[in-house]
Formats: C-alpha cells, structure tokens, sequence
C-alpha cells in the first residue's frame, strides 16, 4: 500500500530530514509510528500528502508512482488519503454535518450524494445527533471524531493520523484510538502518529520508531521506544 | 458546474463575510470608475463643444473698390490651392450690404445713414480653414503680392473678428482637462488595484486554516483561488453600477446649468441611446481591474 525506497529529504536550508528512509506497509494493516520531535514524521506525513517532494528516493501509495504525479493532479492524490490532526483543523463557522460535507463538496460530489453519506458518516463516528452543532459546542474528542469523518467521507484507503490524541485526556484518547481500531477493521490503512507511551503499548501493533530520519526500529506488536535495539542500530548503519 | 455553483456560492458568502473590506474595496472602485465616467462624459462634451467653435473660425479678407471679376476668380483659384481651405465664400459689395442691411434691420437710423453714404461695405472672401490652428498657411497665400495688391489697404485680414485668441485659449483649457481627466483616471485605476491587492491579501490571511484544509481534502488550485476572484468580481460589478447611476444623475443634475457652457446632449443622448452598452463596459472595467488584483494578491500571497 505504501513504499518508501531510500527517500532522502532536504530543506532548502539544508536540513535533512529523511535519509535514505525504507519503510512498506501493507494494506489494511495499523502502523503506529514513534520519534522524538523533528525525527522526521511529519516529512513522511507531508512526503505521502505531497506537501512536499523527496530529494531523491521513490514513493509508492496505492500503485502510483509519486515521481510520475503533474502539480494539478496533487488534489487528486490527497482526496485518496485521509488526514487527521492534532488540533482538529475543522471550519469553525460550519456546522459539523458541512464541515464533513466540505471534503465532498470540494471533490465535486453532488447535493444529493452529500445528503446521503454524511450522516451515515457521522453515525459511524457516533456524532449522528450533533450533525447541526458548531465545533465550539463540541468537547475535543467529539471535534476528533468530526475531523476523522471528513478524512474518511470520501473513503479513502488511507488514513493518517497525525498525533490525533495530543490535545485529548486519556479516556477520549482511548475513545479515539477505538475508532481508528475500527476503521482499520472495515480494511482502512491506519498509519498514526503518537508520543502516547501507553497507547502504543496496549495496542500490540506493528511500532515503528524514526531518530534523525532514518527507521531505528521496526516491530511486530513493537513497544514504546525511542532508542534504537543494538543489533537494528548496526545493520542499519550498514 | 456544480463546482462552480460552488465557487460562486463561497465568493458572495465571503464577500458578505468581510463585510467591512468589502464595503472600503467597492468604495474606492465606486470612485475609481466614477471618475473615468466623469472624464469620459467631459471628454465628450469638450469636444462636442470645440467642434463647434472651431467651426466659426473663420478668416475674412477685404478686398479694394474696383476688383474686376477676373481678379476675384484667380484669387478664388489661388486660396482653393492652399490645402487647409476648407471653403471660400465670395461676398460682393451688394451681398455685403444686403446682409448688412438683414442684420440690422430693427435700425432704421442706421440703415438710413448707410443708403445716404452709398455703398461703402467693401467685398470680401469668408475662407474657413480645415485646421483653425494653421491660419497662417491661408495667411501666405493672401498675401503673396499678386493677391495682396487686391486687398482693401485700410481693412486689414480678420480671424473670426479678433474671437480667435478666446477660442485658442478655450481650446488650450479644454486640452488641459482631457489630459487631466486622463492623468487622474489612470491614478485611481492603480489605486484601486492596490486596495483591492490589499484586501484580497488581508482576506488571504484571515482564511488561511480554512485554505489549508481545503488542500487538506483535496480542493484543486480553482477551487480555492475562485472564490477570491469572485469576491473582486463583486467589487467591480457593485461598483460599476454605483459608479453609473452616481454619474448619470449628476450629468442631469448639472447638465441644465452646463449647457450654456459646454455641450452636453450628445452626451446624454449617448447614454439614452446605448445604456447597456455603457453598463456593460463599465462593468467591464471594473471587473478588469478586480481580477488583476486579486490575481496578483494571489500569486503573491496564495501558495498552493
């Protein structure tokens, strides 16, 4: 589903900020991703939203080749990937069955097919009965939900979910994670960001940790760690 | 289409949003196309009105007592050759006093004391030129000598009658207020596109998060940049609309008062005859100006 092929990223100030990063995921599958801040995954998040371009590297999402993207079809590659963020980034003067609808309306869909999937939509992220409140009126976890069914109105195969519980407590965080658990489970791949130590180690997920951007350490039903395990540390140095 | 319907749905909605920078950008487009219709409009009389003034330069020539016919016939021949001769009326002693005689006709006294002297009006050429402002090509050819041994010596060549220095000067100012209106429509053509580059820029940054997320969800460039487009759009529409009937009432207000000055029915008849037409590029103007504004507020301001 997705490839990352020695990907090297460089800022024009000439920072790197991916070196030479491997990383496959397989569809369906639910990947946490662990670093300290300025690791480095928020230039894999912005490298699979093509707000940005590697220096060097191949990228592959869901059989296309990055390389072989032109500017105007960008909009296209994002409308297949869904995006939640840690502070929301909802529409405040929109209710909240429009700030869903806005995902759609941007893509062309018709007032017909809007009526139809938004509702369903917030019913699945359990918000059925607050489809005409502001966000203002909403707590922050029920904001969370609103921004996770904007990301998944237009189902995409993807869903990236960058530090989504970094502005929550610990119950709505876990109120949260459940829903991208069953999101993952009606066969979305889920690739979320977290520095939630607890989180990452109840979910007996595959863990991937990045340190100064490269893969430090890749795990099966991976642990909370940002340090990288000595025998990985020196095969990837290699 | 339903894209668009869209976009257009987002420009008004944004328009009406900001309501404040939308009022102060119309406002100063208002007053932008306000004076190019103004500088038209005077644009039009002036030269309505120094058409027909022009038109009575004329120059007159006094001719001695005893010119034969023959004389008068190779004067006429020479004056014709002059390019910038327009006509050549000649008057003779007894058409000039027959006219003398029409115009003063409420005077008896005088027309008494004219048939007591006899015929004393000389002949004379009226020449009006092509060009008022190059008399002095007609000049040299009266007095090359051949013709100006035939001119009356005591009645010297008049222009118009001594008008012609007025008529240079009101040609002179009326040149002046063209330029001028021209000047200052071009002033406020740039003004205008700075406030609205400005308000456009000002709107960019207020819906920053809200462009972000439109990326975010996969809005094409179109998307996003339409409705700033469409909200200039509406500046200069409003604002052409304002700016005509603002101008158009004040051409009738004011029209009854100027006209003794100035010529102002072609004017209005022009308006009468074509509003539409005037609307249409009026808006049209306008809606010019709101789009390149905003496009480069944009291209400035708005990286997508």
């Amino acid at each position: 589903m997705i490839l990352f092929d020695r990907v090297t990223k460089v800022y024009p100030n000439g920072s790197v900020a991916l070196s030479g990063l491997n990383l496959h995921i397989q569809p369906k599958e639910f990947v946490t991703i662990v670093g300290s801040s300025g690791a480095g995954k928020s230039t894999l998040i912005k490298l699979l939203t093509r707000e940005e371009t590697q220096a060097s590297g191949k990228i592959i999402v869901g059989g296309l080749d990055y390389d072989t993207i032109q500017a105007k079809d960008i909009p296209l590659v994002r409308r297949r990937i869904g995006v939640v963020f840690q502070d929301f980034k909802l529409l405040p003067n929109r209710r909240v069955g429009e700030n869903v609808a806005f995902a759609l309306e941007v893509s062309g869909a018709s007032n017909r097919e809007i009526k139809r999937a938004v509702p369903k939509m917030l019913q699945l992220v359990g918000l059925a009965a607050k489809e005409h409140s502001f966000p203002h009126e909403l707590s922050g976890g029920e904001r969370q939900r609103v921004a996770i069914a904007r990301a998944l109105i237009r189902q995409p195969k993807i869903l990236i979910a960058d530090e989504p519980t970094g502005n929550l407590d610990p119950k709505t965080s876990w109120e949260i994670i459940e829903l991208l658990l069953k999101i993952n489970r009606y066969g979305t791949t889920v690739l979320l960001t977290t520095h939630n130590k607890e989180i990452v180690n109840a979910l007996k997920r595959r863990v991937i940790t990045i340190n100064r951007g490269r893969i430090v350490r890749d795990e099966e039903q991976g642990r909370y760690s940002l340090e990288a395990p000595t025998t990985l540390k020196g095969a990837d140095r290699k | 289409m339903i894209q668009f319907i869209r976009i257009l749905q987002t420009g008004c909605r944004n328009f009406m949003r900001n309501a404040w920078l939308s009022v102060a950008a119309t406002a100063v487009m208002t007053l932008t196309l306000t004076i190019i219709v103004i500088s038209f409009i005077s644009n039009l009389a002036l030269t309505s009105t120094i058409k027909g003034v022009t038109d009575k330069i004329d120059v007159s020539v006094y001719l001695k007592t005893d010119i034969t016919q023959a004389e008068v016939d190779s004067f006429t021949k020479s004056l014709n050759s002059s390019s910038n001769v327009a006509s050549v009326e000649y008057l003779s002693k007894e058409k000039a006093l027959a006219s003398y005689q029409e115009k003063n006709k409420n005077n008896p006294q005088l027309l008494q004391a004219l048939t007591q002297a006899g015929n004393i009006l000389p002949a004379s050429f009226n020449i009006k030129a092509k060009d008022p402002k190059k008399l002095n090509e007609i000049a040299e050819v009266i007095n090359q000598p051949a013709n100006k041994s035939l001119l009356d010596p005591s009645a010297p060549q008049t222009y118009s009658g001594g008008r012609k220095t007025t008529i240079d000067r009101i040609v002179s100012f009326s040149n002046f207020f063209k330029t001028g209106g021209l000047i200052l429509s071009v002033i406020f053509v740039v003004i205008s596109t700075l406030i609205i580059f400005n308000t456009i820029r000002m709107a960019i940054f207020t819906r920053r998060d809200e462009i972000d997320i439109m990326k975010l969800v996969g809005a094409t460039k179109w998307f996003i940049r339409g409705p700033f487009i469409i909200e200039a759009i509406l500046y200069g529409v409003i604002a052409a609309i304002i700016a005509l009937l603002l101008s158009y009432s004040l051409l009738l207000g004011a029209g009854p008062k100027l006209s003794s000055y100035i010529n102002v029915d072609s004017t209005i008849h022009l308006f009468r005859t074509y509003p539409i037409v005037i609307v249409l590029c009026e808006m049209l103007i306008g809606i010019t100006i709101g789009m390149i504004s905003s496009l480069l507020a944009m291209s400035r301001y708005l990286k997508l």
